[in-house]
């Protein structure tokens, strides 16, 4: 039994410590806004915060994150109106959505790092998220649009 | 005062007002309990007392923006509220609204969606418009002659009255007959449209940048149990011997099963179902000779086609006599143009649940698909049941590109057998691995060009010969006994029909399949195009003329295609590119729809990395119902093509994929994302395919900038 903190929640979890913290978020918390895209870190799709770091769930054993806070894409906004997500919207960035949770949460710890951000820092920052739909130039757009607003 | 009673009672028990549309229009119009689930009413549009405006969307969503673009269409002309419609899934093989373009399939592939449903989605909201003017008219006692529409409402001009819709859908009495007198000649003219053409936001954008959006990987479902799958590398191949001993052994494991191609492990736990399968150790049966090929050999294998004679050969687009033009020429000129097999890569790696009921001849499904029509058959043909049975949940898809059309679905196939099997819900996962070896592939291609050319450097004849297996016959045999031989997966694009060429000729030369193909993204296109606009700039070469000059004199019949190249070479500067770049120019079609573009590319000279930094797009896609939408399938069209011309390749060793994962299959970053522009052609008139723009752009740098 672990105990974790998630979104501000203390949540008791039954899993072998070496799960990956992709799998507890998903199948055993129902937490799917976190998203399984390659498993080995390549893409980016399960990218959450861990102690504000933005972290690719897929590589991170439970054991690791008993002690962290946990920030998922359901937490990030408890209504959904993070700037970055105002700016999604507002950009229109997603087509098939399915790497825009790990895009918007990587996208977050730049901001966090860097409020100014220009179109190269925001591309090399982002490097690590991979969007088959090819939607980066709405999200250098999006980003730059909720960096005016933070 | 028993109206208004009698209207209250409706009120109360909340009735909904449907209508059911067919290819031809408006089918019928029901009234329905609001209590009834829209799913289980019968309408494609319900209307309720409320206002809403209910619109089942007939394609699917794999991004591509369908689910706002359709609903919108005919909500323009209902003259519905848009901010009133909701949209929803339609998760039935009903072919009473199929697509058209696709012989009344339940079809979304080919850019036929805004195009194929355009008629049919108008003219039955002009139909529904007209039986809620004609209510609105009864109830009044006016005639309907006097009244007409704003968004949501009916108006009575001469006594100043208005209904809305809502209350109209919740009159006691209302006169079900369909419309008689709506014809194509009512709908509304280009310049009334106040939907169509503007940019109202995607119906899908809030919950797809809130984690909301549920994919069918995203399933759970009561008593649900995970399940893995080792698939055999060679098609149709089955397992000789494996450890299932080894697999049991593992924490949580419920059972190993065997499957057609491959070995399940279900375990009540998707992390044990994967690490158990790691276990399995399988050896598989041997595999014909062709299946063991490397990928090069199968490359050889069709440049030897193209010279055999004896291999079938079916005729795509002919004109005028290619041969004898050929025979003619001062000058012919034959060149080879070989292309890779490709990966989809969607980030969504496949995935399916599946319920199988007590008596094992209905099923519950939940799966992302590009076809409702062809996975209700992969369930009926796995159960041997008829499609009534089969519940399908069409779940929106974390990227498809063509992967999710098979009749037979290999991934929903399997956990329907495997929830047979366990007698309780499967969720059935592929992990990435699996998703690249196990992948159907865009099939490798060898295509030769022939050209002559006259004495003043004018094109007299054409032959575009492509050795690729049929797609079709591979992934949908039943379709191909309808078309067969033409394949115009395998090789559309080669019609090149929107240039001047009186001679020529386009074949497909039937070569046999040595992997698991599919359609990707732009179909035969993505290489037909490649080898064809490539080709355009050899003869340019060989002609001694600009490669923009030389296709402009192919495009005097064609004022759209020249407007497009005026366009783009406008915008990038065609004749002048950056020190140490070079500009390459395309031009094509895609069914009736056509673009030019022009890459800017650039090469480091230490590392000898070729990089496109810029594009621009000049893009005729007909009336383009959602503007906003099409440019960014356009923007990550461009993206698509010019990461498949950087970085993609699958390459088979001893007929085994030998890519894994996004680290030796590389799809472009956001770090060498290149800056792009994109126009289009404004037109009033129709859709015509745009998606397909989203589709490689070929590169082939012929205009090269000073270099230092």
């Amino acid at each position: 039994m672990a105990i974790l903190t998630i979104n501000g929640d203390t949540i008791e979890v039954n899993a072998a410590p070496d799960t990956s913290l992709l799998w507890v978020l998903r199948e055993h918390l129902g937490l799917t806004g976190t998203k399984f895209g390659c498993g080995v870190g390549q893409c980016g799709a399960c990218t959450v915060y861990v102690d504000g770091v933005a972290t690719f769930s897929c590589l991170t054993p439970l054991e690791n994150v008993t002690e962290a806070e946990i920030t998922t894409i359901e937490g990030l906004s408890k209504s959904g109106d993070h700037p970055l997500q105002k700016a999604w919207i507002e950009e229109q960035v997603p087509q098939c959505g399915y790497c825009q949770s790990g895009q918007i949460m990587k996208a977050a710890e730049l901001l966090a790092q860097n409020p100014q951000p220009t179109r190269a820092d925001i591309l090399d920052h982002m490097s690590t998220n991979l969007c088959r739909c090819g939607t980066y130039n709405r999200i250098v757009k999006a980003v730059q649009n909720a960096a005016s607003e933070v | 005062m028993g109206d208004v009673l009698n209207r209250r009672t409706f009120l109360k028990s909340g009735a909904t007002l449907g209508f059911a549309i067919g290819v031809t229009g408006l089918l019928g119009i029901s009234r329905a309990s609001a209590q009834a689930l829209p799913r289980d009413v019968s309408g494609w549009v319900s209307l309720s007392p409320d206002g809403t405006t209910h619109i089942l969307f007939p394609s699917t969503e794999m991004g591509q923006g369908g689910s706002t673009a359709l609903p919108l269409i005919l909500a323009e002309e209902m003259d519905a509220e848009w901010d009133a419609v909701t949209v929803e899934q339609l998760h039935r093989d009903d072919r009473a609204f199929g697509n058209p373009l696709f012989g009344n399939v339940l079809y979304t592939a080919g850019s036929t969606g805004v195009s194929g449903y355009f008629d049919t989605l108008r003219l039955a909201g002009a139909q529904a418009r007209a039986v809620l003017m004609r209510a609105a008219a009864a109830e009044w006692g006016v005639l309907v002659a006097e009244v007409e529409t704003v968004p949501g409402l009916v108006l009575h001009g001469a006594t100043n009255r208005q209904m809305s819709y809502g209350e109209i859908a919740a009159l006691p009495d209302i006169d079900l007959s369909l419309p008689e007198d709506v014809t194509v000649a009512d709908l509304k003219p280009a310049s009334a449209y106040r939907l169509i053409g503007q940019d109202c936001p995607r119906v899908d954008v809030p919950a797809k940048s809130t984690g909301r959006e549920v994919y069918a990987i995203d399933v759970s479902v009561p008593d649900m149990v995970y399940a893995a799958v080792e698939r055999s590398p060679f098609d149709g191949v089955g397992p000789a011997s494996y450890d299932a001993e080894a697999a049991r052994a593992h924490t949580g494991v419920l059972d190993v099963i065997e499957v057609p191609d491959g070995v399940a492990v279900v375990a009540a736990r998707l992390e044990d179902a994967f690490l158990a399968k790691s276990s399995l150790d399988v050896t598989w049966d041997t595999p014909t000779p062709e299946q063991t090929l490397d990928s090069d050999a199968t490359l050889d294998a069709y440049t030897a086609a193209l010279d055999d004679p004896n291999v079938e050969r079916a005729i795509w687009r002919e004109a005028g006599d290619a041969s004898a033009a050929l025979k003619a020429a001062d000058r012919t000129i034959t060149e080879d143009y070989r292309s890779d097999y490709a990966y989809h890569g969607q980030i969504e790696p496949m995935a399916a649940v599946a319920s199988v009921d007590a008596d094992d001849l209905g099923a519950e499904v939940w799966v992302g698909t590009q076809t409702q029509s062809w996975s209700t058959y992969t369930v009926t043909e796995t159960l041997g049941t008829t499609p009534d049975r089969v519940r399908l949940n069409a779940m929106t898809m974390g990227g498809s590109f063509g992967r999710r059309t098979a009749l037979r679905q290999e991934y929903l196939r399997d956990a329907v057998l495997l929830s047979r099997t366990m007698r309780r819900p499967v969720k059935l996962v592929w992990t990435r691995e699996d998703d690249v070896r196990s992948g159907a592939f865009r099939p490798a291609a060898v295509q030769r060009m022939r050209a002559g050319l006259t004495e003043d450097n004018a094109v007299s004849g054409w032959q575009h010969d492509i050795a690729t297996p049929s797609v079709i016959s591979y992934f949908n045999p039943l379709r191909w006994e309808q078309v067969r031989p033409h394949d115009i997966i395998s090789v559309r694009g080669s019609e090149s029909q929107f240039y001047d060429l009186p001679h020529m000729r386009a074949q497909h030369v039937i070569t046999p399949a040595h992997a698991r193909i599919a359609p990707w993204r732009g179909i035969g296109a993505s290489y037909t195009s490649f080898a064809a606009e490539a080709f355009m700039d050899e003869l340019a070469e060989v002609a001694g003329r600009d490669p923009f000059d030389f296709r402009m004199s192919l495009l005097g019949n064609n004022p759209r295609g020249a407007r497009l190249m005026e366009r783009v070479a406008d915008m990038a500067g065609w004749g002048g590119a950056a020190s140490d770049t070079a500009l390459g120019l395309s031009f094509a079609g895609y069914g009736n729809s056509m673009a030019a573009g022009i890459a800017e590319v650039a090469v480091d000279r230490n590392s000898g990395i070729i990089s496109v930094p810029r594009f621009w797009a000049a893009v005729d896609a007909g009336l383009v119902v959602a503007p906003d939408n099409a440019r960014n399938q356009i923007e990550g069209g461009i993206v698509f093509g010019v990461s498949s011309s950087l970085k993609e390749r699958i390459t088979l060793t001893g007929g085994q994929v030998d890519q894994s994962n996004y680290f030796d299959y590389e799809v472009l970053r956001a770090m060498k994302c290149l800056k792009s522009r994109s126009t289009w052609h404004k037109e009033r008139r129709r859709p015509r395919a745009l998606e397909r723009w989203a589709r490689p752009w070929w590169l082939r740098p012929s205009q090269t900038g000073s270099t230092p």
